[in-house]
């Protein structure tokens, strides 16, 4: 086996200011994940900057407009996207509520792969008690329904952002520690590793230059995508009435709340739906760029323009 | 998004699924719950009951909306004094195990409401607090005596399922049996309940010869069985759901939407703190729009038809000025009218309970309240709703949805407005005493007292006193039945018959 | 192997009771069901009787001490809310998911792999593009959605498919179908992923310098190598399958057990969410293990 380093790929990128534009060329060689990066972009200014100026418009709640039709512009552009089912503008408020649908979800996506990676590590290099002990945590965690998880820690505690994001990361957390330690399982006895153990790399070099570098990509794969999961079982937990609660909004909420009018009004909760849709399939295609910018063998298809995909 | 074209062209598909079930004689009937228990002392919780009561086992008399109070199984009954009512059973009523309906029947059933084994919802709901104690006359008179006298012990019993003398005392009916039209042939939980017509019922044979209920969450999903020919009648489906004018009905459900009020706390302990909190709130705004065309603005906590309902009494206005008015006035005196006022809203109560709540807590920040709404599941609700209250609780205004189809306020007003009463945010002497006085009155006097019970607690602003709420059934065209009042609570099949 | 089985049994039985004190003392934090069960208005007698009937007043410590005594008898316990054991409940509703979770499984497992190989063997290919396009769609999309829009497509206008229920194999169709999309989504780029990795690595670029042209056999030899995280994936959604289908049970009205649990844990109903529990965490710890042999079967280098 090569070893498939991300090393040469890392240490460019370090070199100063031909760096960035070497990236952002790359970038561009991409249409598509040259698209996601600006979606992203946009999501995030809209969660940093949006509930400052918007907050006002979306909390005052209009009766007699509810349910407007998008596409109007009679009622001024914020209404483009329609009026949800108190008369707010959707646009406004799918824009405030960026915020705390970035917040949980990045929360959750990052604390439970943070701690799911390490576990898994552990438990897959791991000859002794760990690799037994760490996986069967899994297996309770993973027969520990979710549902039930929310309703104790927001019973007791309040149904606030915080604690959503530490129910939704416990229930996320086996499946990281899962995949890490099973590719850990096969990559340990890769003839690279042997090598390097050999020649008295310590634990620590193996596990994170060797090991976690070949890990990495599935886990980033399964990141992504769980960054919708963790924001429709937020809706879902929301529907339930054990999520977030107005005048809180996410994207989740707002997509549980729009449900009922699924064959009366459909714009209520197909663009926050939508908007989630667009975040995963961005995060998506940025995360497969970057697999082949870090990765020696295929970057040059970037490298030739992306004229030619092979 | 095609849905509203696919919606339109379903007018076809229910023409063409027609046909398949013209011949039938039997109803599926699309409930929202499964049931998780099926015995008659039950009844009274509406799932179990739309079922059960009146199919299964029926009363001794039995309320109607326009009529007043009928005979079922009993024929007569008479007030003999000190709390004591004598009945009179209909002769040659059968159970469907072929048994004869007699007096012991009820004094056992009267037991069973009550056993401490079993703690049935009938018993808990409409006996607290009341001893009943029988005497067996003959075979088909019975007296009974409550214990404090009950003037509308009729009225009561038309609460109570009447099972047979074998029913067990120490735990559930496996299978629900009684004397009426129809026979419990199956549950197959999880999926459905089947039942057929009874042969030896007493009454007249009804047109529908048997009935399967299914259990469907989704009110859309309701719907569309419906529309489909898979399901004839959905009981309960959401207003947005409720598209279609032929096979649509609204119909008053009894329930009333209000929000209570902690009037021991300051400053929802001031009088005019509680009538801006009405003043600042534009009802009419809700219906047509979030509520169903139809709702009512509600002045009292039954429906209109109930007893003593005071039809004089209006609603209050929509002032916003006048509300920031009385807040000023009140704030002169020393009220300390900014303390943060926590909304406590119980998450799916009704359809779109949450907009109503979202709206409602905009309109008294509006005026200057300082407002903070919580929605939360019903267990946690029940912690503010019921007493005992959290000790540590700031002023709280609670949401809640009350349901009385029994035509008399007394299964409203101890519960709801007396200082001992479990969902009572008032502390008034005054007030006690008056519902004391209407509870034990009689007649025309009745009425009048409860009259103006209702009109006080609506001068104090005891609570902001919301909406009388609409339900809608979608029913399928091949069936002549229209919902009414009492769709809320019960589903009498021998009602229904085919076009 | 036999060792392996063993020190996992006694394991999976530790973590098991693990799992029932856990969930034994934390979900009892949630509050009390008697005023979930009885109507509002119910005198304060009535409750005191309820807790007693119920044994909801003996000290914590005494009801666990009394549970897990039944529980050595096989007696889970009678429901609060259903007159019925907790058990039968259980096993009844988790007979239908188990049924689910397994068509549908076989399905993703089949679908998914086939395609993720398929786009992974032409990265950035046409092919490629569509399938993970499709597939990010499926995974994002809130399920209901896909539910309702799927009853108001194919059975009402339509009519080709019933609205929902049981009874024929009919009914089957459109659960099956929006419980596939989400798994399939997520496998299929699981797949894809280390499908790119496995046919990049040194042995199947040996295998193709040697002259092994063929292209099924480097599929397959990659397709070996790629499957360890696949397996996993799968396993991880086939739990969550079996945990409750919870939003699919509801809307097409399956008597399963994820509509049971949330219906018990809201009304507290603490016996048969103990009861619901045990028996799906006993089928996951089940096919847990089996993964394990799975690896070590698939990759004869893994040892335990």
């Amino acid at each position: 086996m090569v070893e498939r380093s991300p090393a040469p790929a890392a240490t460019r990128t370090k070199e100063g200011p031909g760096a960035l534009r070497t990236a952002l060329s790359l970038l561009w060689a991409d249409k598509l994940a040259c698209a996601a990066v600006i979606f992203l972009v946009i999501v995030t200014l809209c969660a940093i900057f949006g509930p400052m100026f918007l907050e006002e418009i979306t909390s005052k709640p209009n009766l007699r407009g509810r349910n407007a039709p998008p596409f109007d512009l009679s009622k001024g552009w914020m209404f483009i996207l329609g009026g949800d089912q108190l008369g707010r503008p959707l646009l406004a408020r799918i824009i405030v509520a960026a915020q705390n649908t970035m917040v949980v979800a990045a929360g959750a996506v990052v604390a439970s792969m943070i701690i799911g990676s390490a576990l898994g590590l552990i438990a897959g290099y791991s000859r002794g008690r760990a690799g037994q002990i760490i996986p069967r945590l899994a297996d309770v965690i993973m027969s520990f329904p979710s549902l039930l998880l929310a309703v104790i820690v927001l019973y007791m505690l309040e149904p606030a952002v915080g604690n959503l994001v530490i129910v939704l990361a416990i229930t996320r957390i086996p499946i990281y520690l899962r995949t890490t330690r099973a590719e850990v399982l096969e990559i340990r006895e890769r003839m690279f590793v042997q090598a390097a153990r050999v020649m008295g790399a310590s634990t620590k070099r193996i596990v994170f230059r060797h090991i976690l570098p070949v890990v990495l990509p599935t886990l980033t794969t399964i990141a992504t995508l769980d960054f919708a999961f963790v924001m429709l079982a937020e809706s879902s937990l929301s529907f339930l009435g054990i999520g977030i609660q107005p005048p809180e909004i996410t994207w989740g909420l707002m997509v549980s709340q729009g449900r009922p009018y699924l064959t009366s009004a459909w714009w209520l909760c197909f663009w926050p739906g939508l908007a989630i849709i667009l975040t995963t399939l961005s995060l998506n295609l940025l995360s497969n760029w970057l697999r082949v910018v870090l990765d020696p063998q295929q970057r040059w298809r970037l490298e030739m323009g992306g004229k030619k995909n092979a | 998004m095609k849905l509203r074209t696919y919606l339109q062209g379903t007018a076809l598909a229910l023409v063409a699924a027609l046909p398949a079930y013209a011949q039938d004689s039997t109803v599926t009937v699309v409930l929202s719950e499964e049931l998780d228990i099926l015995d008659p002392c039950e009844s009274s919780r509406s799932n179990v009951g739309r079922v059960v009561l009146q199919n299964i086992t029926e009363t001794m008399t039995e309320l109607d909306p326009d009529e007043g109070l009928m005979p079922r199984l009993a024929t007569e009954w008479e007030d003999m004094g000190d709390g004591t009512w004598r009945f009179h059973l209909r002769e040659g009523v059968k159970f469907h195990d072929g048994s004869a309906l007699d007096a012991e029947d009820v004094a056992h059933t009267l037991v069973r409401i009550k056993s401490e084994d079993i703690v049935c919802e009938i018993g808990a709901k409409f006996f607290g607090g009341i001893d009943l104690t029988t005497e067996v006359v003959d075979d088909t008179t019975i007296d009974i005596t409550a214990d404090p006298a009950q003037p509308i012990l009729p009225l009561l019993m038309s609460t109570v399922t009447i099972t047979p003398a074998e029913a067990p005392l120490d735990g559930h009916m496996e299978e629900p049996m009684g004397t009426g039209p129809y026979v419990f042939d199956e549950y197959r939980r999880g999926q459905d309940i089947t039942l057929s017509s009874n042969p030896d019922y007493w009454g007249e044979t009804p047109e529908v010869t048997g009935a399967t209920y299914v259990f469907r969450t989704d009110s859309a999903v309701r719907a569309a069985m419906v529309q489909t020919g898979e399901a004839d009648i959905a009981p309960n489906i959401a207003l947005q759901d409720a598209t279609n004018p032929d096979t649509d009905f609204s119909y008053s459900n009894s329930e009333t939407v209000y929000t209570r009020l902690d009037t021991t706390m300051a400053p929802l302990d001031d009088v005019r703190v509680r009538q801006a909190l009405n003043h600042a709130v534009d009802r009419e705004a809700f219906i047509g729009t979030i509520l169903a065309d139809g709702t009512e603005l509600a002045t009292g906590m039954t429906p209109p038809s109930t007893i003593g309902y005071n039809k004089d009494l209006q609603p209050y206005a929509y002032d916003p000025d006048k509300a920031k008015a009385l807040i000023e006035e009140a704030k002169a005196d020393g009220v300390p009218v900014d303390t943060e006022i926590t909304v406590v809203g119980r998450i799916n109560n009704f359809a779109n309970v949450l907009e109503t709540m979202e709206a409602l807590t905009s309109m008294w920040r509006e005026v200057g309240f300082n407002v903070d709404l919580q929605m939360v599941e019903v267990a946690e609700w029940l912690e503010h709703y019921s007493k005992p209250f959290p000790e540590d609780r700031g002023p709280e205004m609670v949401q809640a949805m009350h349901d009385n189809a029994n035509g008399d306020p007394v299964f409203s007003m101890y519960f709801k407005y007396a200082s001992e009463g479990l969902q009572s945010g008032v502390q008034d002497p005054k007030l006690d005493d008056m519902i004391a006085e209407a509870t034990a009155a009689t007649g025309d006097e009745r009425a009048e007292d409860w009259s103006e019970v209702f009109s006080y607690i609506h001068e104090q602003a005891f609570d902001v006193m919301l909406f009388h709420m609409v339900g809608f059934s979608r029913v399928n065209e091949r069936l002549d039945f229209t919902p009414s009042i009492k769709t809320n609570s019960e589903l009498q099949l021998e009602q229904i018959s085919f076009n | 192997m036999k060792q392996f089985l063993g020190k996992r049994a006694v394991a999976s039985a530790v973590s098991l009771l693990g799992l029932v004190v856990l969930v034994f003392f934390l979900s009892r934090l949630t509050g009390d069901p008697t005023d979930l069960y009885l109507p509002v208005d119910a005198s304060v007698e009535s409750r005191e009787q309820f807790r007693e009937l119920h044994g909801l007043n003996d000290p914590l410590v005494m009801q666990f001490v009394n549970y897990l005594g039944d529980l050595v008898r096989f007696d889970f316990g009678e429901s609060i809310r259903r007159n019925e054991p907790a058990i039968d409940a259980v096993l009844r509703g988790f007979s239908w998911t188990l049924t689910l979770a397994v068509i549908t499984m076989g399905l993703v497992t089949v679908c998914a792999i086939t395609f993720g190989a398929l786009a992974a063997f032409n990265v950035g290919g046409r092919f490629d593009r569509f399938a993970t396009f499709v597939s990010l769609i499926g995974a994002s999309a809130p399920d209901f959605w896909i539910a309702i829009v799927a009853i108001v497509l194919f059975s009402v206008n339509l009519g080709w498919l019933p609205t929902s229920g049981t009874g024929t194999v009919w009914h089957w169709v459109l659960p099956v179908a929006v419980l596939f999309i989400r798994p399939f989504g997520l496998i299929l780029q699981v797949v894809r992923g280390s499908m790119i990795s496995a046919l990049q690595s040194a042995y199947v670029k040996t295998a193709r310098a040697k002259g092994v042209g063929n292209r099924p056999i480097i599929f397959v030899h990659a397709l070996r190598n790629a499957m360890l995280p696949v397996i996993t994936v799968i396993g991880d959604q086939a739990a969550a399958l079996l945990n409750g289908a919870v939003v699919v049970e509801t809307i097409f009205g399956f008597p399963g057990v994820g509509k049971l649990m949330i219906d018990s844990i809201l009304q507290r109903d603490f016996t048969v969410i103990l009861a619901a529990i045990m028996v799906t965490a006993f089928a996951i710890f089940l096919m847990n293990i089996l993964i394990d042999i799975a690896y070590a079967i698939l990759d004869p280098r893994i040892r335990y």
